[in-house]
């Protein structure tokens, strides 16, 4: 059974699965890379998204309509982190943590007070699906590019460049006479809403929303973000930023591809987890292990 | 980096190799996915697998997977289960249905430990059966608590005080109270409630509750089913499902996860050698419940065991 086109066949459904956590990596770029804020609330926003996305979707509202709605209640989510941070004070990651503890109420009040709905695709008419992985990625591709040129239009932008100065000099942004504060809830409500439209994305591909979908998303995100950095190697500045924003999206379908190889190995399933933790690992080791490789090479020379 | 995929590749044509097994002619492939390690589904998979293996012998290889927890990973399972063309697809738990039943219309799913395929599926006219490419068995318990009940009778008739200790924070136990109470009333019994709201006093409320009653009964209570030890009761306890049975109770009258996967395991072969079709295999939703017993602490209150208890292990 272990042959090399079973793992081919499988191979639209992993880039299918890989890009839609692509686009939830959009929206984590925009506070990891961005803001550079460390924002948990997406463990949270994520479930949001889906549980939205689902329960609008079984209440007869289109499924596009559907997933508008979802981003615009993911921001927010992270107005309401942006405001734990800027008006209470409250640390980043703790606002992050306190929005995601609240989400995971507020998500199963959205599903009916269940922890599971389905939405059945011989029912209703889906954006995309496991069943048809083809055009679950065409799907995904137009969603990825439209945000993609969103994002790179909006941080062109007075408001977006005034939130790039942000984060990169906090002090430096306050003193040109920036509202910094504004500029973080306006980033963190962005880029949950982004998040939410992955989430809502992914539970009509999946066929359900979980109250648990979310968990673990930060660290899909950030693999996404890092593999993808590490691949078209986009560590340095020079770099275009719609490739940057690209790089995300890449680095999802990889971390989902790997994920493909581990599982049609058959290694041992209880291990997943430590087999996903080392593909990450190696892949945030890359950077440091060619510049010492290069290093080595230029003393020897 | 080139290095790197170029060893992969390597290894990916080796084992492309080493895969010709196209010996039997009937064997079938079943894909099981289970959505996370955990004692009930566990024992399903096991009684899935030894009812096919006892129906099939080695004519059956099953491609094991479990998602580890995460619901988005049994999504990416079933699309490589449908990408290996496996004959049957064996979901444990609601999750693991719901993607297999995305991933595929055509490939058999026999599903377990779903409490409502109705609701799993997103089907709103249910009549007993899918109507698509899904069967299986429900882990619904009907009725346990009024078993629960007429069992303290039937292995302790001197009794008539019945403590019933759990949590009051938990809403679930409350309302078990409530409905074993009208049971034991009928049945004769004098019932008495016992409860704590944190976990640390239970060894106290524990010994407040053996002290007046001659049996004590523990719902399902998840504070019960974590914190509560064998030790602090002095007098019996009947248990409200397994796990707890296994802890502190002589007994129980529970659900056993190993039979409903195994009665999933008899619809599958059904399905693969005699050519029944999902969509008309009714689910099976009533589920018979087991009389089950703790050897060590049955052994520690002199119960004897009636012969049609089984052990819980």
């Amino acid at each position: 059974m272990l042959t090399f086109s079973s793992l081919l066949r499988a191979l639209p459904g992993n880039v299918a699965q890989g890009m839609i956590w692509g686009i939830m990596a959009l929206g984590l770029y925009v506070t990891y890379k961005i803001l550079n804020f460390s924002d948990l609330t997406v463990d949270g926003s994520f479930s949001t998204g889906a549980a939205v996305g689902v329960m609008l979707i079984i209440n007869g509202v289109p499924a596009l309509l559907a997933v508008i709605i979802a981003f615009l209640v993911g921001c927010i989510a992270g107005l309401i982190t942006g405001l734990l941070h800027t008006v209470l004070k409250i640390a980043p990651i703790l606002s992050g943590i306190l929005t995601q503890i609240a989400l995971y109420s507020i998500n199963l009040h959205i599903l009916g007070n269940k922890a599971n709905q389905a939405v059945n695709v011989n029912e209703y008419h889906l954006l995309l699906s496991l069943r048809d992985t083809n055009k679950s990625i065409l799907v995904a591709l137009l969603f990825a590019i439209a945000l993609m040129l969103i994002l790179y239009w909006f941080f062109g932008t007075e408001l977006g460049s005034a939130i790039r100065a942000t984060g990169s000099n906090e002090q430096m942004a306050k003193a040109q006479g920036i509202n910094i504060n504004l500029m973080k809830v306006t980033a963190l409500a962005l880029s949950n809403g982004i998040v939410a439209l992955g989430g809502a994305l992914l539970a009509q591909y999946q066929g359900f929303a979980d109250v648990s979908v979310g968990r673990g998303a930060i660290v899909i995100g950030l693999a996404a973000i890092i593999i993808g950095t590490v691949v078209v190697g986009a560590n340095k500045k020079e770099h275009n930023f719609l490739l940057l924003l690209g790089s995300a999206v890449i680095g999802g379908v990889i971390y989902y591809i790997f994920i493909g190889i581990v599982l049609w190995l058959k290694l041992p399933t209880n291990d997943m987890k430590l087999f996903t933790a080392i593909i990450v690992a190696i892949f945030l080791s890359l950077p440091h292990l060619k510049i010492k490789k290069k290093e080595k090479k230029d003393a020897t020379n | 980096m080139k290095k790197l995929f170029l060893i992969l590749l390597a290894c990916l044509m080796l084992a492309a190799c080493g895969s010709k097994n196209e010996d039997g002619e009937k064997t079938y492939n079943v894909g099981v996915l289970q959505l996370v390690q955990h004692a009930a589904l566990d024992s399903a998979t096991q009684g899935f697998k030894d009812a096919l293996k006892d129906k099939l012998g080695d004519r059956v290889v099953f491609d094991e997977q479990n998602a580890s927890g995460d619901p988005t990973n049994c999504s990416i399972i079933s699309n490589q289960f449908v990408a290996n063309n496996v004959d049957l697809i064996f979901a444990n738990a609601t999750p693991a249905l719901q993607a297999a039943a995305t991933a595929t219309g055509d490939i058999p799913i026999v599903a377990t430990s779903v409490t409502s395929f109705a609701a799993a599926l997103g089907i709103n006219d249910w009549n007993g059966t899918t109507g698509i490419n899904v069967t299986g068995t429900s882990d619904l318990a009907v009725g346990a608590l009024k078993k629960q009940a007429e069992q303290i009778v039937e292995l302790f008739p001197e009794a008539k005080k019945v403590a019933i200790i759990f949590s009051s924070a938990e809403a679930n136990s409350v309302a078990q109270a409530e409905e074993i109470e009208v049971y034991l009333e009928e049945l004769g019994l004098q019932s008495a409630r016992y409860t704590f709201s944190d976990s640390n006093d239970i060894a106290q409320v524990a010994f407040n509750a053996c002290e007046w009653a001659d049996v004590v009964f523990a719902p399902t209570d998840n504070a019960i089913a974590s914190y509560a030890s064998a030790d602090q009761f002095s007098k019996p306890v009947i248990a409200g499902e397994e796990g707890i049975c296994k802890r502190i109770g002589v007994a129980t009258v529970s659900l056993s996860y190993y039979q409903i996967g195994y009665k999933a395991g008899e619809m599958a072969y059904d399905i693969l050698e005699n050519g029944k079709d999902p969509a008309t295999l009714p689910v099976l939703e009533e589920n018979e419940m087991s009389k089950m017993y703790n050897a060590a602490l049955c052994e520690k209150f002199n119960v004897e065991v009636p012969a049609d208890y089984i052990e819980v292990k």
